[in-house]
């Protein structure tokens, strides 16, 4: 099976080990992975913010890049669900509404596509801490994959789970919102690291990056003895721990 | 009060919000316990997403034929002895009111809980022609005697706690009791008692009208709307022109998620359907009822991308489920339309150059459109407003569009991209500092207030790639 | 007598237009709703279940049910009243209440016994709020009582006074067992039913759940507020 992967501009400029666990576990698990190279960002920082002209640009780039792809997998919920977007902000183009769909319909974030795709619920990880989970929201609410990432965290050998409290609420994140509303994210982003302290666990565990860099830069800004790691870097721990 | 609320800047109001630990102890508290009595209520009715479905469909049948349900409600009221007055204007809804209260020579007002009277700007009008204007809902009647303002569509008054309430009574009714909440109702109940037994007219608002009768349904918990409706001799309800069903049928459907939804109820003590003033040979009951519908900027709505907001049916689910309402509480929003359906109303009712940064005050999370009832898509709106504040009202900072179609060119060009993100590593150099960003500049900063910045990547991911395609590291 | 309207006409047009037509539709039926998931609510139960479901939900809501035979509601009335702290008693006219065999309660024995009972008459005006102001207990019957919500519809006009379930402290509501339906959807479709053929909708329908209640300090729930602060429905099983 040939997966493109789309690794997205976060992981590739600040968290290379990601994209790389993410790589390493889709080859264990039999795919074939290709990194087409003209990949840059799906638009969503302009998007979001209300600069969908703008955001176009990037979209339409991305169309290009990835429309011969048989499949499309992002370790990233919101990237992929901006994807998904696609066809709804090329509606009524002629040319780029049917090309946008193609892409949208072949995409896939991580643990979906391990999960709905693959048809693999144990992929055969092994991690010895104690985990805490955060549902990013354009994951869950937006892009509709709730229970992925929960069906494979449950078969990692060794690993314990623990519940976040309030685990369905947003962590401050929103991308612009992080900066242009920074005192109210800041709240946002303090109350959920101060659940995470409280759950006792040692590693809080995400599926998208940018709610992680979120959380991590709080985490050590308060000096939570927290380390926050991305889903695809348990997967893909088979029997070392994580460096 | 009108819609607007107080007159401070937006980040003044919010930082005020964020520094009221009780308020946002209360808020949080709260939303807590409202969202696990409402996901109990959904469950227990079963099937919820078929609900709203449902309520979905009625309401965006009564928007598209909104012309002909307001004809039939107005021709069916009429032919039960009721006054329709058709307001286009706050202004327009406050002169006719008057005129009723001057008519009647009336002294005194009971009013039972209504969003569009303060919307309109009702009781400050009616008090300045002489009237005393008396509001029953408990947690308005707290916050009428301070001039307080609500923080919450359905629990105005969550902001304040019980000893505030306590020293409230006690120094303008000279009230000596304890701060027990059962104490303070009691009072409440002995001063507006007498009030409801010598008023002179009673103004409601109208949680739905009925079309097919020319009925209003009114729904209470503390009973407040019966007694200001069945006592004094001049009813006046008051309507969103929008608030209103087909029949009988679909009241019963949109009452029942109203109340699941808002408080986690079957059903509120008193859901009361009021047809026309009294009937005759009645003892009690309005001789005279009018019915003042109100638009005050919602036909701008209509036809327009922003229509589904107009589904509304006042239940703040949206509300108790918001992250950034729970931070900020209800006052930050400037609007007594508060929480994520006011971030969507308050702009298009009230203009960009007061709501302008409403839109903005989210992550999209989307907890929002997951619990409202009549499935607005709020989040999306949110975005939609987004959207045209800085396309097309070019509202956006200079330096935000410019560095928004920087974005455009970077990620549009991947020559452009390889290249700044190579030299990013390189050129943030004397800002890093163990492997995190240590002086912030422009956005940048805004992020380091709150939290480090990691510095980017020895290696990008792509090299990475590259590198091992070819052979390289496999580490 | 026919109201006014007023100022009809521009406002209408304003929303024709931006609907997008010309003019508004002569006659619109509601559709055929693609879902009805409020039909399925309770379906099926015998009259026995939804006195089950009504008696746990008035647990719920913190209003006494009491069950009892139409031979012995006299007595059951009684009791509440008795339990309540007495009188005065203000009480629907209604023949009803005779049909019922509560005449004697009212008229004699309660009156012996220094509890007053009043009867709405709509002749005496406004005398009858005062008396409503006075009472501590009122006596209504219910049309239908709603198994799910526990609530009691109520047709208050003519010599059924609205202030009866509002003004006095406590609250008794009688309903014969037949009258209990599953919940909201049956009564609203029992009224529309009503309409259809031509009935005119009392001025007054009240959808009574328990006492009144507020939660508006801080969230913390007190029971009796305005309206009454206990209530009973006495279920007459045998009817």
């Amino acid at each position: 099976m040939k997966v493109a992967l789309f690794a997205t501009c976060l992981v590739d400029m600040f968290r290379t080990n990601v994209g790389k666990s993410t790589v390493e576990l889709l080859e264990h698990l039999g795919c074939e992975v290709e990194f087409p190279k003209g990949q840059i960002c799906c638009g969503q920082p302009a998007y979001n913010a209300g600069f969908v002209k703008d955001s176009k640009e990037a979209m339409k780039h991305m169309i290009e890049v990835f429309e011969e792809a048989e499949y499309i997998v992002s370790p990233s919920g919101s990237c992929a669900y901006m994807f998904k977007k696609y066809p709804e902000v090329f509606q009524g183009d002629p040319i780029w509404e049917p090309r946008a769909k193609k892409v949208a319909d072949k995409t896939y974030e991580l643990t979906q596509f391990i999960v709905d795709v693959l048809r693999v619920e144990d992929v055969g990880a092994a991690f010895d801490g104690n985990v805490t989970y955060h549902m990013s929201c354009h994951m869950t609410r937006l892009l509709g994959v709730k229970s992925a990432p929960m069906t494979l965290l449950s078969n990692v050998r060794g690993l314990k789970y623990t519940e976040l409290p309030n685990k369905d609420t947003c962590c401050g994140f929103g991308g612009t919102f992080s900066v242009k509303m920074e005192q109210i994210s800041e709240q946002m982003v303090d109350e959920k690291v101060q659940h995470i302290i409280e759950t006792g666990a040692q590693y809080l565990i995400g599926a998208d990056e940018g709610c992680l860099m979120n959380i991590r830069g709080r985490a050590e800004r308060v000096g939570a003895k927290v380390e926050v790691l991305h889903i695809a870097e348990i997967l893909n721990n088979r029997m070392a721990e994580v460096k | 009060m009108p819609m607007k609320v107080g007159s401070e800047p937006f980040k003044n109001r919010v930082d005020e919000g964020i520094q009221n630990t009780f308020m946002r102890g209360a808020v949080s508290g709260a939303q807590d316990r409202l969202e696990v009595k409402r996901l109990q209520a959904v469950e227990e009715l079963g099937d919820w997403e078929t609900w709203r479905l449902l309520g979905e469909q009625i309401r965006q049948h009564v928007l598209e034929n909104l012309d002909y349900y307001l004809t039939q409600l107005s021709d069916n009221v009429a032919k039960l002895g009721g006054h329709v007055y058709f307001a286009s204007t706050a202004e327009e809804a406050r002169e006719y009111i008057a005129g009723v209260a001057k008519q009647k020579n009336a002294k005194k007002i009971v009013k039972s809980k209504s969003m569009v009277t303060e919307e309109i700007d009702l009781n400050h009008h009616l008090q300045a022609d002489g009237l005393e204007v008396v509001e029953t809902d408990l947690g308005e009647y707290i916050l009428q005697l301070d001039n307080d303002l609500p923080s919450h569509i359905v629990a105005p008054a969550l902001h304040r706690n019980k000893e505030q309430v306590q020293e409230s009574f006690h120094s303008h009714h000279g009230y000596e009791g304890s701060s027990r909440p059962e104490e303070l109702t009691k009072h409440a109940r002995k001063m507006l008692r007498n009030d409801y037994l010598t008023a002179d007219i009673g103004i409601t608002g109208c949680n739905f009208a009925v079309a097919e009768t020319g009925s209003v349904c009114i729904v209470t918990n503390e009973g407040n709307a019966d007694l200001s409706t069945s006592l004094p001799k001049t009813q006046i309800t008051v309507m969103g022109m929008e608030r209103l069903v087909p029949t009988f049928e679909e009241l019963e459907v949109l009452v029942n998620m109203l109340t699941r939804s808002a408080v986690g109820q079957k059903l509120p003590s008193y859901v009361t359907v009021l047809s026309g003033p009294r009937g005759e040979g009645d003892a009690d009951g309005p001789e005279e009822f009018h019915l003042v519908i109100v638009d005050n900027g919602r036909s701008e709505i209509l036809g327009t991308e922003f229509q589904p907001i107009l589904q509304c049916i006042r239940c703040a689910a949206c509300a108790n489920v918001c992250p950034v309402y729970r931070h900020v509480g209800g006052h930050s929003y400037g609007s007594i339309y508060s929480g994520p359906v006011g971030a969507v109303l308050s702009p298009l009712l009230g203009g960009y150059d007061e709501y302008k940064e409403l839109p903005f005050a989210s992550t999209l999370c989307g907890a929002c459109t997951d619990v409202c009832p009549v499935k607005i898509p709020l989040h999306e709106l949110l975005h939609k407003h987004r959207q045209v504040i800085v396309e097309k009202e070019g509202r956006a900072p200079i330096s935000e569009r410019f560095l928004m179609s920087i974005f455009g060119m970077g990620s549009s060009s991947s020559g452009l991209y390889n290249m700044g993100s190579k030299i990013a590593s390189k050129a943030l150099k004397p800002i890093i500092k163990d492997s995190h960003i240590s002086k912030g500049v422009g956005p940048l900063k805004n992020w380091m207030e709150a939290r480090e910045f990691p510095a980017p990547n020895k290696e990008r991911f792509r090299d990475w790639f590259e590198n091992r395609a070819k052979g390289g590291n496999e580490s | 007598m026919i109201g006014q309207i007023q100022n009809r006409q521009a406002f209408i047009e304003k929303i024709s237009q931006k609907l997008k037509r010309s003019e508004v539709p002569s006659a619109i039926e509601p559709p055929q709703w693609s879902y009805a998931p409020q039909y399925q609510v309770l379906k099926d139960k015998t009259q026995d279940e939804l006195l089950e479901v009504l008696q746990k939900q008035c647990q719920l809501i913190n209003t006494s049910c009491v069950v009892t035979k139409l031979a012995d509601l006299p007595g059951a009335v009684y009791e509440t009243i008795q339990s309540y702290g007495g009188g005065p008693v203000i009480a629907w006219q209604d023949e009803r209440f005779g049909h019922y065999g509560l005449t004697e309660l009212f008229n004699e024995r309660l009156p012996k016994e220094q509890v007053p009972v009043n009867t709405w008459d709509p002749a005496k005006g406004r005398e009858n709020v005062s008396l409503a102001e006075k009472a501590n207990v009122g006596i209504t019957i219910a049309e239908q009582m709603l198994a799910e919500s526990g609530t009691a519809v109520l047709f208050s006009y003519k010599n059924h006074g609205r202030a009866v379930n509002f003004l006095p402290e406590k609250s008794i509501i009688l309903i014969p067992k037949s009258m209990i339906v599953p919940r909201m959807t049956q009564a609203a479709a029992s009224l529309r039913k009503r309409v259809l053929q031509g009935e005119k909708v009392p001025p007054c329908i009240n959808f009574i759940s328990g006492p009144s209640n507020s939660a508006d300090i801080e969230l913390i729930l007190v029971v009796g507020v305005h309206g009454p602060n206990y209530m009973t429905y006495i279920v007459i099983e045998d009817l």
